[in-house]
């Protein structure tokens, strides 16, 4: 049996905003297993339950029911809050503090050693390019600095399981591939990553299995290869001057530019698309299959859920 | 108790570096030196107006930086979500109020130390010696200061900033109106009435135990043990209402 890192079982959630307003139900009977040393993608859009779920993960708000477990352990065990770093959606800071107190004030309430923290603490702040301005009060910080810094008081106390959220958003592409080589360095260390992000991209890039979250509950999960099936949903045709007004092939959607028409076909139509592309003289430049995306299957769940 | 620690300094350390905190100290200290033109205007002893004018300057200050800094510390952590980085780590969320509470009352001691002295400099220049019996006041200014303290903490964890303010400016008030309360207790009308006041009566502190301005300014005998009824009054308070604002805070969801 694989080492069970993270196991969210069953976890519902309802929030109860006042006398006049109606309650809202976030989570309806979720539940996932994150192994160890794996990169795990919790994909969802806006709305889905994402960080709700990583609040209770973290003892933030308290699920309805359900079971949390972190290394074996109760989540609201000290000891299974010892063995996790975590970063919140937005880098929620102190002002007042410079970067290199924050991670101080970080050390101190994980309970690390303070013989040798200091020293932990520059590596850290090393590790997330943020040395050379430790000690400049985060009030001063641009989002970007405030990511890493938070990035680092997670890092600090050398986690088995990294829970983060949303780190890369609103990070410019160097700030983010700074960020995804920080997480893919963590993970070949050892350390269980677990990856909350609405950005496609970034989770196809660098997770090894994937939970995609709609509506408070996992409508799928499993490695990208195995989400996204080598089925071919359609065709995506490129051909030589415009598109003909009397072409009767159903499209899928088109577009003209250039000098050049873009065409895209359900896999039934390919043929008839290919005979009046001939009929007509068109001249070709490719014809190329369209598999199934992390984006089509997201949004398929997504339209499905209702939201 | 490391991490309660933790929190209390990162508290204090929050608040020291506010501007507001200084806007405050500021105005205490300006008022207990001003004692001094007031007791030259007014007839009478004026090293009694003096002292009588700046334990009062340095009760009103104490309790408006103990209101507003907790409202301002405590609030402030929670709505702009930095809680959710000490709660996230091996942190109790008792530790996290214990270490509120801590690091708000550390503040107002330290602001009660500075004006104390300050009082002592202008009773030593208007007198022409030290009155020590001003660091008995100050040390009971503290005791109710951590009664206050505990309720603003409190209604920091229980309503929004503005109402907590209020709230426990209201208990500052009522708790000096124990005496009075009681009375009404005696002489108004209609039973319910009667109940109500009584309810109020008990429910709050009798800030007025830890008065004794009058002794102070006066140079009478205190009983020693008023005071030592003054600081069980004060601990049990404390410890009922902190164990209050962790029963609330223990299981609501922060968003």
């Amino acid at each position: 049996m694989a080492d069970i890192q993270l196991s969210v079982r069953d976890l519902q959630k309802t929030f109860h905003p006042g006398l006049f307003e109606a309650s809202v139900e976030v989570l309806k009977g979720l539940s996932f297993e994150v192994t160890r040393g794996e990169i795990f993608g919790f994909l969802g859009p806006n709305g889905a339950g994402k960080t709700t779920t990583i609040k209770a993960i973290t003892e933030i708000v308290y699920p309805d029911a359900g079971e949390i477990s972190i290394c074996g352990m109760p989540h609201t065990s000290l000891e299974a809050k010892r063995r996790i770093g975590f970063m919140s959606e937005s880098p929620y800071i102190y002002r007042h503090l410079t970067g290199r107190e924050y991670l101080w004030f970080g050390g101190e309430l994980m309970g690390l050693e303070r013989n040798g923290l200091e020293d932990r603490i520059s590596r850290v702040l090393d590790q997330v390019g943020m040395s050379g301005r430790a000690d400049r009060t985060m009030g001063t910080y641009s989002k970007g600095m405030l990511q890493r810094v938070a990035l680092g008081q997670a890092l600090l106390g050398e986690p088995e399981l990294l829970i983060l959220d949303e780190p890369m958003s609103g990070l410019d592409p160097v700030g983010r591939r700074d960020v995804r080589d920080i997480i893919l360095k963590q993970a070949a260390a050892g350390v269980t990553i677990f990856f909350s992000s609405h950005i496609i991209p970034d989770v196809e890039m660098i997770c090894d299995r994937v939970a995609i979250i709609v509506d408070g509950r996992v409508q799928a999960i499993g490695t990208v290869s195995e989400l996204i099936s080598d089925e071919i949903v359609g065709y995506e045709a490129t051909f030589v001057g415009a598109l003909p007004a009397d072409l009767r092939t159903t499209l899928e959607s088109h577009h003209v530019a250039s000098g050049a028409s873009w065409v895209r076909v359900t896999t039934d139509n390919r043929d008839t698309l290919i005979r009046e592309l001939g009929d007509r003289g068109a001249q070709v430049v490719s014809i190329e299959p369209v598999r199934s995306t992390l984006e089509d299957l997201l949004m398929r769940h997504y339209e499905e859920g209702g939201s | 108790m490391r991490a309660v620690l933790a929190i209390a300094a990162n508290t204090f350390r929050e608040a020291i570096r506010d501007r507001i905190l200084y806007l405050f100290i500021g105005f205490a200290v300006v008022m207990v030196v001003s004692s001094k033109l007031f007791g030259m205007l007014t007839v009478g002893d004026e090293t009694k107006i003096v002292k009588d004018i700046g334990l009062a300057a340095m009760q009103v200050f104490s309790m408006l930086i103990a209101v507003m800094m907790s409202m301002i510390l405590i609030s402030r952590e929670v709505d702009s979500r930095t809680v959710f980085n000490i709660l996230a780590k091996p942190v109790r969320r008792w530790q996290f109020i214990l270490g509120k509470y801590l690091g708000l009352v550390s503040i107002v001691a330290a602001n009660l130390v500075l004006i104390t002295f300050v009082l002592m400099l202008t009773v030593l220049v208007v007198a022409g010696e030290f009155d020590f019996m001003l660091l008995f006041a100050g040390a009971m200014t503290m005791l109710e200061m951590l009664v206050l303290a505990a309720f603003a903490t409190l209604f920091a964890v229980l309503t929004r900033p503005i109402l907590g303010s209020l709230m426990t400016l209201a208990v500052f008030v009522v708790g000096h109106m124990s005496a009075d309360l009681w009375l009404l207790t005696r002489q108004l009308p209609g039973a319910l009435t009667r109940t109500l006041v009584a309810v109020v009566y008990y429910l709050l502190p009798n800030l007025e135990r830890f008065n004794f301005r009058t002794e102070v300014v006066h140079d009478l005998a205190i009983p020693s043990a008023a005071v030592g009824w003054a600081v069980l009054y004060a601990i049990a308070f404390v410890a009922v209402v902190l164990f209050l604002a962790n029963l609330r805070f223990r299981n609501k969801d922060l968003k």
